[in-house]
């Protein structure tokens, strides 16, 4: 609070600066000559502008910024205040390649200042200022070439081309923050949906539970009967039991009889290999081995015989089973032209995948780490040779206090042989597609992380102030 | 860099940041060293054979005899031009030809008729020609005593430890023919072959030079430790305050009283020691008419190498100045570099690719601090293979290079003199299909373990090598290279990660001769190879930019040194003073350490302080260790980012200042940045200062070196000087010890009064930027009221100037006029500088100033004048920097 009330004076007061800098220097309305000083060593080659404001016959002067409040200071008159207010000087010292402000501000348009700005126009462009010292440095900086009006630098105009290509690329930028906008929208309302939906699932599966509470507790009440009547049973059998094994018998000679394709009263490798299948796996043919096992590895296997071993096996129904004997799927012939196309089809596409399997290997030998963020979880760097790194953990949201989420760090990953440990800066960037867009190392075990997502797409973003016009 | 390996290894064995001492050889270690050190003073076993003696014009010849073994050495004697005395050693017939070092003296020195005084059986007097110098010559035992008057100036063998051990055939003693340290064998086909020399210096006790070690500038005795040791050698972090050896090797001392300056040059590259002790003993067999006490200080010195001759260079100065003149008669002057490269250098092992490069210029456009080169470490190449680029990270070099070059900026990629074994790296292919390998004591290419695993060494000590070196540089052998692309020479000691001392095994070959013979000189030619491929190039239009590691003498006629892998500690911020004095003493002017220490992390104040001090050392470069987060001058906040900009826009402000007293370092040999005593020889407070120093004459600097320092105390030498505090303008008076408090943003810089600089105070991207750009003229009174400076103006990139392109003005102010005057009037070149300003410290007001143009014409000038600091300030003169003109204040 005390901060915004410091703040909100300091403003009031360069306003009121402001107002008394432009009491002190009305605009004169005189005209004739153009803003740099006569005489002055630069004025050759400099370049000047005539303001096209129907406010004033006022001349603007080269390097300052001309549009905005500047005009005032370098209206031309007799003497001119330093804008610090530290200083009068004659007006033809403004601009006269000696600096005799201690802020610079006699020198908008030359290099003399030490702490000078020269303002570019950049016409086309965006305008911005660059420190007096670029200026005739031999280096073209604005666009509109006019830091460089007395030097051997042969700067182009190249605003428009820039700006083209600025808008373009703000353009650009807009498709990608509206289309992230968007996805992230969508990832918005899909994520409540699924809460919804999760919620609802939550409150469905509460009311499975209670249900199958009623019903455990029926089978409870069931169970507790069928124990008491398994004991009357067991009192009963003791009384009479040969019914049962009977009856049991009649099944293992049915069964038996079903196995025995040849009904020579014997079971061999090739009548169980035909009818036996593996629980898990039906469609496969038992092998020979297999199937010697299951007739407890002797080559044949009578009806009492079976009933001791096979059948117990059979009747548990964990491992093998007697196959369908209905629609074997032998019987699909493997003649069928159709089949034999896909077939080839389908060999075609296995070497395809074969080719592009290598061509990825190659270039996974180029790229020699994989690395992998989880969010919220950690990140890895994974060698080509397989080896795997922990570049950090979870740790926690670093962005400016305007931006919390825009960064966040992982660390106490593998410690480095120096000491400390491993970790990773992850810098998040809006998208349109969630990933990784680079890794970079610049210190030993220090690693940065370029992560886009349209999640990070903040709808602040707008096109910065560029000159439409030319 | 230093080798990973050994890091590893040393993290866990102690875990602490420091040399590790036992892979490093001590005196009692190197068994020549041992050998010569146990001999004792007083029983030389040599003695001239007068009769033996032969005197043409310039040339004395003597024989020595050992009158233990009656083994003969030939003495030779000459008087050079420049006040230098030169005396060689060998054996009067060695078995075979011992080695004596080629390629360091720029040209076989020029002699001086010598002539006998007077002879007897006891001796010979030579007269040296000049100022009653004499040269005595006694017989029993061998001793030379040069004298100047009654004055002993320095004596040889005055304490009887001159030793040289013959060729041999027959295996002797333990050591003296295989040698063992840690698990390397030296197998010493040779035998011992040692030679060491004492000198006495009377009168002295400062004695300075015999670069590179991590010590005072002063030199300590080291009668309680090892010997001074030059050993080129890749020493991982290297600890402070001792002698070992470092990257490279100069072996010139220089000696310094209140009376006179004198200078030892040692010729010989192989492995050497210096002893040096202080009124240790009683002053010997003193001549009897030199009036010597024992109360008389004295310096004794001995050098001791382990092969080759005895070839020394006595130079007698007098003065300080005498002393680099006749050193740089000898061995060269700094070479004259280019002017961006007196900028601000950024470095790193390592810029990742190019987007890293493209990044950082970037930021320092954003952040408005300037530079000139940034730098790529060996990361740079496609695996290590030097020449090359790594196909992904750099895929498009030049483009990257264009990049720096539209913003008037350089590159320093790295070129390392190991190179990988590999049958698909032309380089290695070309060098072994040529021959040009160091071969190892079988006969086969010397192979050893560096960065890119297996490595070669290219045999540099040949000529044939260094031409077919220096043309891979053409911009169709090294591909993607631009004129903008400039060379660093790192590992050069050679560093060989396997070798005994990390460095090449001793009886590995260079054709005739052993490694042990040419050690100290193979970083030198690595430069020498470099540089002149970076000419070659350009049409020899263009001026080199090469940096070294290693180094020898000789090696200030090649480019840049910096001070190795140093740490982010304060200790090494403190001791880059001292360094880069002691290497400038002796002839390397461009010297500088790692801005913000090599290994390890600095804490925010030593990186800003030490961006500040280094802004007033000759070499400005920031390099960081890979292991170390980045350090971009903007990446600590903007309060440091705005102090990190000021010191190098204090640097650049500067740069003429520089650029001509570069000027100056090539023409004479004067160092750049320089002791207080070299400009106030007889003040005997300043002969061991070390926490300031001078640049040129003219700017005193005391950087802070402190952590968390408050004030420094600053000595301002000279009783009848004024200094001016270049920030403040603020007068003090000379010769007394000023405190001067200080915040962050201080870095005290004095002016003295009697003194010139020229400034450029628009302050651009780049130096080059700032070519065309205006002169402020910073005009400093002493108590007389004079002044006087210089202005050098050359296109500050090429050879041109040889040719005589250039502007080279002495400005003068005296009885209130200021002038320029030409000095070089043959000199040509134009230039679009004008004058812009002229700030007179310690003036008066004038009522009027007059400026008076060749032709004639008068204008008046506006000018400011500041009562409070006595400042005047002349406003605009607008004359051109290349023009004749005065100044007159009324």
């Amino acid at each position: 609070m005390a901060a915004q009330v410091a703040l909100r004076r300091q403003q009031a007061q360069e306003e009121s600066e402001a107002r008394d800098l432009r009491l002190l220097y009305p605009c004169t309305g005189i005209g004739g000559e153009a803003g740099i000083p006569q005489g002055s060593s630069i004025s050759a080659g400099v370049p000047v502008s005539v303001s096209s404001s129907p406010a004033a016959a006022c001349f603007d002067v080269f390097g300052s910024e001309n549009q905005k409040d500047d005009k005032r200071f370098y209206r031309e008159r007799k003497s001119f205040l330093c804008i610090d207010g530290s200083r009068m000087i004659p007006f033809e010292q403004v601009n006269d390649d000696y600096c005799d402000c201690e802020d610079g501000s006699d020198e908008p348009g030359t290099s003399a200042c030490p702490r000078g700005r020269f303002y570019c126009t950049n016409l086309g462009f965006r305008p911005h200022y660059i420190p007096s010292s670029r200026v005739n440095d031999g280096i073209c900086d604005c666009c509109d070439a006019s830091d460089e009006y007395n030097s051997h630098a042969r700067c182009q105009n190249t605003c428009w081309n820039l700006g083209q290509r600025e808008r373009a690329y703000v353009e650009g930028q807009m498709r990608t923050l509206d289309e992230g906008l968007r996805l992230k929208q969508q990832l918005i309302e899909e994520g409540v949906l699924l809460w919804r939906e999760k919620q609802a699932q939550l409150r469905e599966l509460q009311q499975v539970a209670e249900d199958l509470q009623v019903k455990l507790e029926e089978h409870r009440r069931k169970k507790h009967e069928a124990d008491r009547l398994k004991e009357q049973t067991l009192k009963a059998l003791e009384a009479g039991d040969g019914g049962l094994i009977r009856h049991q018998n009649s099944s293992v000679a049915s069964i038996f009889h079903l196995l025995d394709s040849n009904k020579d009263g014997s079971l061999t490798v090739d009548e169980i290999k035909a009818k036996v299948v593996l629980v898990h796996d039906e469609q496969r043919v038992l092998s020979e081995d297999e199937a010697l096992a299951l007739l407890d590895r002797g080559h044949r296997m009578d009806l009492s015989k079976f009933q001791s071993t096979l059948w117990d096996v059979l009747t548990r129904g964990d491992t093998v089973k007697i196959k369908d004997t209905q629609g074997a799927p032998g019987s699909l012939s493997s003649e069928d032209p159709h089949l034999k196309a896909a077939d080839r089809a389908a060999e075609w596409e296995a070497t395809n995948l074969k080719k592009v399997e290598e061509a990825y290997e190659t270039v996974n030998m180029e790229i020699r780490y994989t690395y992998t963020l989880c969010p919220f979880n950690q990140v890895t760097q994974k060698s080509t040779a397989g080896v795997e790194v922990s570049l950090g953990m979870w740790g926690m949201w670093t962005g400016k206090p305007k931006n919390h989420y825009s960064q966040m760090v992982y660390e106490n990953g593998e410690p480095c042989w120096q000491g400390g440990s491993r970790s990773t800066t992850v810098t998040l960037t809006c998208g349109t597609e969630t990933a990784l867009r680079s890794v970079k190392e610049p210190s030993k075990c220090q690693y940065i992380m370029d992560f886009q997502t349209p999640v990070a797409c903040q709808p602040v973003l707008k096109q910065q102030g560029i000159h439409s016009e030319l | 860099m230093a080798p990973l390996l050994v890091l590893g290894l040393a993290l866990c064995l102690s875990g602490t940041w420091a040399v590790d001492k036992g892979n490093f050889k001590t005196c009692e270690q190197s068994a020549f060293c041992k050998r010569q050190r146990a001999l004792k003073p007083g029983e030389s076993p040599y003695r001239a054979l007068l009769e033996t003696m032969e005197l043409t014009n310039t040339r004395l010849t003597l024989q020595l005899i050992n009158d233990n073994n009656k083994v003969r050495l030939l003495l030779e004697l000459y008087r050079l031009q420049g006040n230098i005395t030169r005396v060689k050693i060998n054996e009067l017939k060695p078995l075979k030809p011992r080695y004596e070092v080629p390629d360091v003296l720029i040209r076989e020195p020029t002699t001086e008729p010598l002539s006998v005084l007077s002879q007897d059986e006891n001796g010979v007097v030579l007269s040296l020609g000049v100022e009653s110098q004499r040269v005595i010559i006694s017989a029993r035992p061998f001793r030379l005593d040069i004298m100047e008057g009654s004055d002993v100036l320095m004596s040889l063998n005055s304490r009887g430890l001159l030793a040289f051990e013959h060729l041999r055939m027959q295996k002797v003693e333990d050591g003296m023919w295989e040698e063992t340290f840690k698990s390397h064998t030296d197998s010493k086909p040779n035998g011992p072959s040692a030679v060491s020399l004492d000198f006495s210096l009377p009168g002295v006790e400062h004695v300075y030079g015999i670069p590179e070690h991590a010590d005072t500038l002063r030199l300590k005795t080291t009668d309680n430790g090892d010997p001074y040791r030059l050993y080129n050698l890749d020493v991982f972090q290297y600890e402070l305050y001792n002698p070992m050896a470092l990257y490279g090797s100069v072996p010139v001392m220089v000696a310094h009283s209140a009376q006179r300056t004198t200078g030892i040059f040692w010729l010989n590259a192989a492995e050497t020691w210096v002893d040096i002790s202080s009124n240790t003993t009683v002053f010997g067999k003193m001549l009897d008419y030199v009036q010597g006490s024992s109360e008389t200080p004295q310096t004794d010195v001995r050098w001791i190498s382990e092969s080759g001759i005895i070839d020394i260079f006595i130079m007698l100065g007098p003065t300080p100045k005498d002393v680099f003149s006749q050193y740089a008669s000898l061995t060269g002057t700094q070479s004259f570099p280019p002017l961006a490269s007196l900028g601000y250098h950024q470095c790193r092992w390592n810029y990742n690719d190019q987007e890293d490069v493209k990044s950082v210029d970037a930021g320092f456009d954003e952040h408005d601090i300037p530079y000139d080169f940034i730098w790529l470490d060996i990361e740079h190449t496609d695996g290590k293979r030097y020449f090359t680029w790594d196909p992904h990270k750099f895929a498009t070099p030049k483009e990257m290079l264009q990049g720096l070059m539209d913003k008037k900026r350089k590159m320093v990629a790295i070129v390392d003199p190991h190179i990988k074994v590999d049958g698909n790296y032309k380089i290695h292919n070309e060098i072994r299909s040529r021959g040009f390998y160091v071969k190892n004591k079988d006969g086969g290419d010397y192979e050893g373990w560096c960065w890119p695993g297996s490595a070669s060494y290219p045999d540099f000590t040949r000529a044939d090598m260094r031409a077919w070196w220096a043309s891979m540089f053409a911009y169709d052998q090294y591909e993607g290279t631009m004129e903008n692309l400039y060379t660093w020479n790192d590992m050069n000691e050679p560093s060989v990660f396997n070798g005994p001392e990390v460095t090449m095994h001793k009886d590995a070959t260079h054709g005739a001769w052993e490694h042990r013979d040419i050690h100290n000189l193979y970083g030198l030619y690595v430069q020498m190879a470099t540089a002149e491929g970076l000419i070659q190039r350009s049409g020899g239009v263009e001026r080199p930019f090469v940096l070294t590691r290693a180094f020898f003498a000789g090696s200030q006629r090649l480019g840049a040194v910096w001070t190795g892998d140093n740490a982010a500690e304060w200790g090494h911020l403190k001791i880059s003073i001292p360094m880069c004095l002691s290497m400038g003493l002796v002839g390397i002017s461009f010297c500088g350490a790692d801005i913000g220490g090599f290994f390890k992390s600095p804490s925010t104040e030593l990186l800003v302080r030490w961006y500040q001090a280094g802004a007033y050392q000759p070499f400005y470069r920031a390099h960081a260790h890979v292991d170390t987060p980045r350090r971009e001058p903007w990446l600590f906040g903007p309060e440091n980012t705005a102090l990190i900009r000021e010191a190098v826009r204090q640097r650049y402000t500067l740069l003429p200042y520089w650029y001509q007293l570069f000027y100056r370092a090539h023409v004479t040999g004067e160092p750049v940045m320089r002791p207080l005593w070299v400009e106030y020889p007889q003040d005997l407070a300043t002969f061991a200062l070390e926490d300031e120093y001078l640049i040129g004459r003219d700017l005193l600097v005391h950087p802070v070196v402190e952590e968390g320092a408050r004030g420094v105390t600053a000595y301002l030498p000279g009783k009848d000087e004024v200094w001016f505090d270049v920030h403040t303008f603020q007068k003090h008076n000379g010769a007394q010890n000023l405190y001067i408090p200080v915040t962050m943003s201080s870095i005290p810089v004095f002016q003295r009064g009697g003194s010139i600089i020229p400034r450029k105070l628009r302050v651009r991207r780049s130096s080059t930027c700032m070519e065309h750009d205006p002169y402020t003229l910073y005009v400093a009174l002493n108590l007389q009221r004079t002044a006087d400076g210089e202005l050098y103006i050359d296109d500050g990139h090429t050879f041109n100037y040889e040719k005589k392109e250039f502007i080279y003005r002495k400005l003068t102010f005296a009885n209130k006029v200021l002038s320029s005057v030409n000095l070089a009037p043959d000199a040509k070149f134009t230039t679009d500088s004008w004058i812009e300003r002229i700030i007179v410290l310690g003036a008066s007001k004038p009522s009027k100033v007059t400026l008076k143009t060749a032709d004639g014409q008068e204008k008046q000038l506006e000018f400011d004048f500041d009562a409070s600091m006595s400042v005047l300030t002349v406003r605009k003169p607008g004359m051109n920097a290349g023009a004749d003109w005065t100044m007159t204040f009324q």
